[in-house]
This record gives C-alpha cells, structure tokens and sequence, in this order.
C-alpha cells in the first residue's frame, strides 16, 4: 500500500495530465490502426492507383477488381473450405479434450498430477518448428500428409496446452462446494461434470476456442509443409500466391480482407467476453 | 466416495496424454536423433556423431542468429510490457479522479478494441504489410512520407537497422493484446485501494509504481514468457520481410529461420535438426530463468 509521500497533496484532477493521456491515447490508437487501415485502402484501389508513386490516402476510384480477382483464382475456394474444415476440427477436438483434462487436473489429486501440469506448460514453450520433419515423416507413415486430418491433428495438439490452461484456471474458480452439495442431493460425479461444471465454465469455453479459431485459421507453417496445394488453407495460399504472382498488391490485400472476415466477426461477437477469458487462466495461474 | 476417481483421471488423461507422447515426446525424440546424422531428407541415415554440433559451433552464421535472438528475447518484453503498461495504465487510470471515482480516458472502450486489432490480423498479413510500410524505395509509406529531398531510407534492405525493424512490427502486433490483459488486470484492482491511496496523496506516479505494478506481477510475469517465446520464433517475420530471407548478409537470421532453410532448401536434415535441439533447450532454460528470477511474493 501506498505511504504518506511527503509534500504530495493532490486529490484530484490535474488537467494537463488529462489533455496528455488523451493525445496519446489517439496518438497511439492511429498507429495501431493504420495498417489495417492501409489494406483496406490498397483492396479498393484499382491497380494503376497501387502502382502510383505517390501514395493516396483515399481510393479516387474505388474498385471491387481486386476482390473478385482473389476469389476467383482456382485454389481460393477449395482453400478456404480447407481451412474451415480443420479448423472446425481441431477447435471442437481441442474443446473436448481440454475440458476433460482440464477437469481431471482441477478436481483431483492424483499421482504424476505436477508433472503433466508441466509438460502441458513446457510444450507451450518447444518450438514446433523443429519438429516439422518428424511430423511429417510420422504423418506420411501412416498417409496421413495430404490430408485435412492430418493437420487438424496437429493443430489440435497445438491448442491443447493453451486450453487445458485456461479451462483449469475456470474450472478451478467453480467452489467444490457445488460439486459436494450436487453430490449429496445425489448427483453422481459425471452429473456433476456435466450438469454443473460444464456450464458453468461456458465463458472459458467461448475463449479458448476464439484462440484456438485464430491460431488454426492463420496457421500456414504446418500446412505447407504437409500437403500439397490442393490441400492448403486460406493463409498458406495467399502467401503461396504472393511468391508465386510477385507483388499483386491490390488482390493480396483484397484476399487478406476476406480471410480476416472470420476471425474479425467471431472476435466482434465474443469481444465483451474476451478479456476476462483471457486473463481467467493466466491470472489464476 | 474416494473409489471411482481413477477411471475418471485415467479416462480424461488417456486422449491428451497419448497425443503428446506421439505428437510431441516421440517428434522431439526423432529431431534428437536426426541431430547425430547427416540425413539430407532422403535416403540413407548415417550417423555421424557430434559432427552436427561441431559444425555449429564454427558456424558463425548460428552465432550471429543466436544474437539476433538474443536481441528480440531481451528488448521484445522490455518494449512491449512498458508501453502497454503505460497505455492500459492510462485507459484505465489516466482520466482522472471525478467525485471520488478514478476512471479512464474518454473512449477507453473503443480504445480496447482498436488495440486488439492487430492481435486478429494474422501474423503473415502483419508481415506483408509492414514489408510495405518500410519499403526501401518511395513507394513506401514511411519514405512516401518523407520530404521528396530525403534519400530513401533503407529499413529491411540496411543490415544496421533490419532487425530493428523486425523487432518495431513484433511490438507492434504483441502489445494490444498486452494492453487488454493489463487493463483486465488493473480493473480488478479494487477501487477502494486506488482511492485509500489517492486520499493518502499518492500521485498517479505512485500509484503506478507503488500498487498497479506490484499487483500485476503475476500477470506481467506470464507475459514475459510469452513474448520470449515470440522472440525465439520470429519465424513468420522474416520469412516474409526480410531481404533475401534473413538477409541483407544475414543481418535477420534467427535460429527458426536457419532451422527452416537448413531442412527445406539446403536438404540438411541432420544439421537442422541439431538446431532444433539447440533451441530447445535454451527456450526451455529461458522459461526456467524467468519464472525463477521474476517470482516473487504478493503484495
């Protein structure tokens, strides 16, 4: 707690103090949103505008070109159903699977209970990388490179430590109160995992899987490396279309509008929710 | 009641556990042998013992990515925790005291979510816009901005301020999200604590230092980890900005970099390999360090 600081008196406001939060306050928040500001300008802007030396801050003649170039270049489609696939996939495998280990580690002691806590910590800290060629040799042993299960699973693993973190941190805010008082009303265990703590763990439920959306929706390391072109997400082509094609500003931009379209609209009805999510696991810690 | 606990562990470990011992324990296991081999991706494994690390050692390629991760690992956290700590400190606190209540800045709200903006945008988009941004020629938008008369600043194509830059676009994408943890932190600092100390004649300066801080710790000390963990990768980055990928003249190599082209360009798997095992075990020093170092009792 604070001490008595000698000679320090003021209580309330101090005006200049406010003007400066202020101005940087916007100060800040514009250099945060000017890229993003800037790709939704290059997306409108016809080609001969992209290519202008003198950059404009407004698209003088607002083009939807670039748009339909991106969506019908042959791979794009097929891509983005790719990508909702695994997806999908891996953040409802990551949900299930994270919850019931979430609950194991929460509510009971068991022997080993410490060490899996700290593996499922340290494989948050390997870099995958490094493990991309075991990956794809054990995937392709049992043909699973080519394929969209093949990376959900992956991701999937990628996820876990993330979601088992955060859901223990919820399900160990839930008083075991409630389990026993269920119990004695005469819930068996499983009712009370399911018609209590699930439930009740619902908001970090919604969180996680708004991590595990994002980081399975942009991942393209992976990806690239298992399977072939047909078998790409959104992210993983757009970046094969840039070396591919040079620097098409325009259409790169317009396809990197539409394959942030998911992610924005699941963040936008989520984002009241997002930070006590995120913070619940870590600051439960 | 104490009987039926263990199918209930058994049965909610079985599935992860298994999946991390293929996934992960037997990949990492694979990676460690590939290191003591010359395997070029095809053919014949031959061992060939610490070749590999010796290689590395005489690398200067490995020692000078290894500083550039050194860099990333010691200014990444330090950049990002101060400045969003400073912002969320003032999203929250900055406004003032009214009628006995500190609040926020006006707009805090929609500054939370501007803030949180790059944190959607992928990592890969980040980076190929920021390739825009610091363009070396006048079609870039820092030296679009420029006076006319200015020579061309360089940026990613100068090997004194390439990794500079890489390190600005990690900053850049890393504290938003920084800034909502932390305001989600203050905001459960309670009220009555702010206000105790402000009738004591604390400043906001004191405040900061004397109550936000101390109660953040732990959370300031999460992040931490995680943004060494983005210093160590920083993979995605200069993949995609960099001159010659990690160029100019290895002036933004890092250690995944190198890992990469070792596996998918020069076909030296057993190389690549004993990198990965390298990395591995500094990230995990790193994490040890950290949550040693910075532990600390609550206040």
């Amino acid at each position: 707690m604070a001490r008595h600081d000698d000679g320090v008196v003021t209580v309330g406001r101090s005006r200049i103090g406010t003007v400066f939060a202020n101005t940087g306050g916007i100060l800040f928040g514009l250099v945060m949103i000017f890229p993003v500001y800037w790709v939704l300008n290059t997306a409108f802007k016809p080609d001969a505008e992209v290519r202008s030396f003198t950059p404009t801050f407004w698209p003088e003649n607002p083009t939807l070109d670039n748009f339909r170039s991106a969506l019908g270049e042959q791979h794009f489609l097929p891509s983005m159903v790719n990508g909702l696939v695994i997806t999908a996939m891996a953040v409802a495998a990551a949900l299930v699977v994270g919850f019931l280990a979430a609950l194991a580690i929460a509510r009971f002691a068991f022997y080993g209970r410490k060490a899996i806590i700290l593996v499922v910590l340290a494989v948050q800290l390997v870099p995958f990388l490094a493990l991309l060629i075991p990956l794809f040799l054990m995937l392709q042993g049992v043909n699973l490179t080519n394929t969209l299960v093949g990376v959900a699973l992956v991701y999937l693993v990628l996820l876990l430590p993330y979601t088992v973190w955060t859901l223990r941190g919820f399900i160990s805010g839930i008083p075991r109160e409630l389990d026993e008082a269920a119990m004695i009303d005469g819930c068996t265990r499983a009712q009370v995992f399911w018609r209590i703590i699930l439930p009740l763990t619902g908001p970090g439920l919604v969180a996680t899987s708004v991590y595990g959306f994002i980081q399975a929706w942009n991942e393209f390391i992976i990806i690239n490396t298992l399977n072939d072109p047909n078998h790409q997400n959104l992210m993983a082509w757009l970046l094969y279309n840039q070396t591919e094609r040079g620097t098409a500003w325009g259409p790169l931009m317009a396809g990197a509008i539409i394959t942030s379209i998911p992610v924005v609209v699941f963040f936008l009805i989520i984002q009241r929710n997002i930070a006590t999510g995120l913070t619940a696991g870590a600051v439960k810690g | 009641m104490r009987h039926g606990k263990y199918p209930f562990i058994i049965g909610f470990l079985a599935v992860p556990v298994a999946l991390y011992a293929v996934f992960v324990v037997a990949a990492y296991v694979q990676t460690f042998q590939l290191a003591f081999t010359s395997w070029s991706g095809f053919g014949v494994i031959k061992y060939v013992g610490f070749e590999n690390f010796e290689k590395l050692w005489n690398d200067d390629l490995f020692w000078k990515s290894l500083r550039h991760n050194g860099f990333l690992l010691l200014l990444l956290p330090i950049a990002t925790i101060a400045i969003a700590l400073v912002f969320a400190f003032l999203l929250n606190v900055g406004g003032g005291t009214k009628g006995g209540m500190t609040r926020g800045v006006r707009g805090s709200k929609l500054y939370r979510v501007i803030f949180f903006f790059p944190q959607l945008m992928a990592l890969a988009i980040v980076a190929v816009i920021f390739g825009r941004v610091f363009s070396s020629d006048k079609s870039g938008m820092l030296n679009g901005l420029f006076p006319d008369s200015w020579q061309p600043w360089l940026f990613l194509a100068d090997d004194r301020w390439a990794l500079t830059c890489i390190l600005v676009v990690l900053v850049w994408q890393a504290v938003g999200f920084y800034v909502v943890l932390f305001s989600a932190g203050m905001g459960s600092i309670g009220e009555e604590i702010y206000e105790a100390a402000a009738l004591d004649g604390a400043t906001k300066v004191t405040l900061f230092f004397r109550i936000t801080l101390p109660l953040l710790w732990n959370t300031i000390q999460t992040g931490w980890v995680y943004l060494g963990i983005a210093a160590f990768d920083a993979f995605a980055l200069v993949n995609i900005m960099t001159v010659d990928r990690g160029g100019p003249d290895g002036a933004t190599s890092v250690l995944a970099m190198m890992i990469y082209r070792n596996t998918f360009e020069y076909s030296q798997v057993g190389y690549a390999s004993a990198l990965g095992v390298v990395l591995f075990f500094l990230t995990l020093t790193f994490a040890a360090l950290t949550l040693r170092v910075t532990r600390r009792d609550a206040v």
